[in-house]
């Protein structure tokens, strides 16, 4: 029976942490079956679901590991996890939206429209943030995947979460997403 | 995966430059309606719009919401009645037209388009009929429109058709005088119509049309005008060809968008999606106009010179997007230029740059016709039949639709307004030079014969 792992991998970004911790795997016979990384400001953050049919190599991978967090300073943290805890959340009858968020940087812009998203029981699917120039001057954007559940009032949302972007001096906008594919994918 | 680039650039586009879908358009048969008798003939009418259409309007909205993309109107467009009605009385084309009017309401849509006959290679009883009473109607009802076909590349202009339109237009602009010839605004005399044109007042539902059917007609100068003018302020050196790719480009966009809403309507409602009808249609807002467009594309103002080339541009690159977008492409598709419902048209006529003439030119490359002009209350009957007989020509020759929406505005002279209002907007009265010249051509009547060109098989 296959034997799952989830491992993350933080630490300074540079050349060669994807090769170190591939390399570990390999070598303990572990298959990457999901994989995803990133870097923000200079800091790498990767996690990745690792599949072995080898018995005992959980404890062998932990102590390579260990010696690769030491040896290239990083933070690495393994944990076995069972099939089920694989399944994606699942939202029910829902549609997919993208929210977005512009204006002047200031703390608590995630929380604000966050705590509207957790209280109506809408998953992120997908979250980034980032400074962009639009119309030739800098804004503050942050971009929501979300699945909204189909009983939903959506006149509802839109209203509060209008009233939350004038509370906080920004602009927010939900559409579904499949405008955006139609728009802009061949 | 989408790009914060395209986030950014479509949310615009949506919030902030009129991006709609101007129309959603029921084609519903009328075929199966047909009876000897007047009350049966209004009474399954009635029965059946009110059974296809009755969930149109809830419908749109609800995609309409669920999109955050508006559906500005939802409207019905049936079997020419001429067809349908052919078997009643002069009299009972009345009280048909007053049934229509009177489901159209009830179903919640502001028009409905098939008070119509195709009359290029001759008149049946029925078309006798519904043409003559098209003053009547268009002046007793309010959201019935009509639309006649006089003239096709294959069969020739029908001037004997022309002619009859020709008196139908002025007396429906005197029955209708208390609201500067409003009446006329609801009637479409056309050369090679098409059979799944979404839009008003031309829609009908053509003989080789699904038993009902939804096509969708999008706007988007707006669009188009704020891609080029982003493109131009960016300080890069562009040239006609560069500016056309981008409206090829934007134009691509805004017909994905049709198609996306007119599918999901078409499934809700579990009828055929038809076609999206992209066309650039203005309405009477600022930043969503044609005219606009063209100054986008250097000229001082719609009418100079140069204007027939730009429109030729402009015409062309929102076709090929169009069709790069969609397979289901129909309809009219391309840009329009109706006076009074774009406000830099109707200015342009005021300020002395566009003339009749020069409309009349521009009508060649674009994919209409003289559309919501509004001309002098006294110009007589065989004027306007000589104008349209000029306009069909244009069309049947070059093998395209053209349409004419004149609207001879009574008690009013150049330089004077009309206002019909709403989309219908408003427009200074143009002048037509050389009136009650043309009445001697105009009485020979027959046919103008097909043009060589038709003879291609």
């Amino acid at each position: 029976m296959k034997d799952w792992i989830f491992v993350s991998v933080i630490g300074r970004d540079r050349p060669g942490i994807v090769a170190s911790v591939s390399r570990v795997l390999y070598q303990n016979r572990c298959n990457i079956e999901d994989l995803s990384q990133t870097a923000i400001r200079g800091q790498f953050a990767m996690i990745l679901i690792a599949s072995t049919l080898k018995e005992h190599v959980f404890d062998a991978l932990k102590e390579d590991f260990r010696e690769l967090a030491k040896e290239l300073d990083l933070d690495i943290h393994l944990k076995r996890i069972r099939p089920e805890e694989m399944a994606p959340y699942d939202p029910g009858e829902a549609e997919p939206f993208v929210l977005t968020v512009r204006g002047q940087d200031r703390p608590g812009l995630v929380y604000g429209i966050a705590e509207i998203l957790a209280e109506r029981g809408i998953n992120i699917t997908n979250l980034g943030a980032r400074a962009a120039f639009v119309g030739g001057k800098q804004e503050y954007l942050q971009l929501f995947e979300v699945d909204i559940p189909k009983a939903l009032d959506l006149d509802l949302l839109h209203e509060k979460l209008r009233q939350r972007g004038q509370e906080m001096e920004v602009a927010v906008d939900l559409q579904h997403l499949e405008i955006f594919r139609a728009i802009n994918q061949i | 995966m989408l790009s914060s680039d395209e986030i950014i650039r479509t949310i615009e586009m949506l919030k902030n430059e009129n991006l709609d879908v101007r129309t959603v358009t029921l084609g519903i048969s009328l075929r199966d309606c047909a009876s000897a008798s007047a009350q049966d003939l209004c009474a399954r009418i009635r029965r059946k719009i009110q059974k296809q259409a009755q969930d149109l309007v809830r419908t749109c909205e609800r995609i309409s919401k669920k999109y955050g993309i508006p559906i500005v109107n939802k409207r019905l467009a049936v079997t020419p009645i001429a067809a349908v009605a052919e078997s009643l009385e002069r009299d009972d084309y009345l009280e048909v037209a007053q049934t229509l009017d009177q489901a159209a309401a009830d179903v919640g849509v502001n028009f409905l388009g098939g008070y119509s006959a195709l009359v290029h290679k001759g008149f049946t009883k029925g078309d006798r009929h519904l043409i003559e009473t098209i003053p009547e109607v268009l002046s007793s009802t309010e959201r019935v429109c009509a639309s006649v076909n006089a003239a096709s590349t294959r069969a020739g202009i029908n001037m004997d058709a022309i002619w009859l339109m020709g008196q139908a237009i002025k007396e429906t602009s005197l029955r209708t005088s208390g609201r500067d010839g409003f009446g006329c605004a609801k009637l479409v005399v056309f050369a090679n119509m098409p059979e799944d044109n979404p839009f008003m007042a031309g829609a009908y539902l053509g003989y080789g049309e699904p038993e009902s059917v939804i096509n969708v007609g999008v706007s988007g100068p707006g669009v188009v005008k704020k891609e080029l003018e982003r493109a131009i302020q960016s300080g890069k050196k562009l040239t006609l060809g560069d500016l056309s790719e981008i409206i090829k480009k934007t134009s691509f966009r805004v017909t994905r968008v049709g198609e996306l809403i007119a599918r999901e309507v078409a499934e809700s409602l579990k009828v055929s999606f038809g076609i999206v009808d992209l066309s650039l249609a203005p309405t009477p807002t600022v930043g969503d106009s044609v005219g606009e467009i063209l100054q986008c594309l250097g000229l001082d103002s719609i009418g100079v010179p140069g204007s027939t080339a730009a429109l030729a541009l402009l015409n062309d690159a929102v076709k090929k997007g169009g069709a790069f977008a969609s397979s289901s492409v129909g309809g009219l598709s391309g840009a329009f230029i109706p006076v009074s419902e774009d406000l830099n048209l109707s200015a342009a006529v005021h300020r002395g740059y566009l003339s009749l003439e020069k409309l009349e030119a521009m009508t060649s490359v674009c994919s209409v016709g003289l559309d919501m002009v509004a001309i002098p209350g006294k110009v007589d009957a065989a004027t306007i039949a000589a104008l349209l007989a000029d306009e069909m020509a244009i069309g049947v020759v070059n093998h395209k639709t053209t349409g004419v929406r004149l609207i001879p505005v009574p008690g009013k002279d150049v330089g004077e307004k009309a206002i019909f209002g709403g989309l219908f907007g408003e427009a200074y009265i143009i002048e037509v030079r050389n009136i009650n010249r043309s009445s001697a051509f105009v009485g020979f009547g027959g046919k103008i014969p097909a043009p060589i060109t038709s003879l291609n098989n």
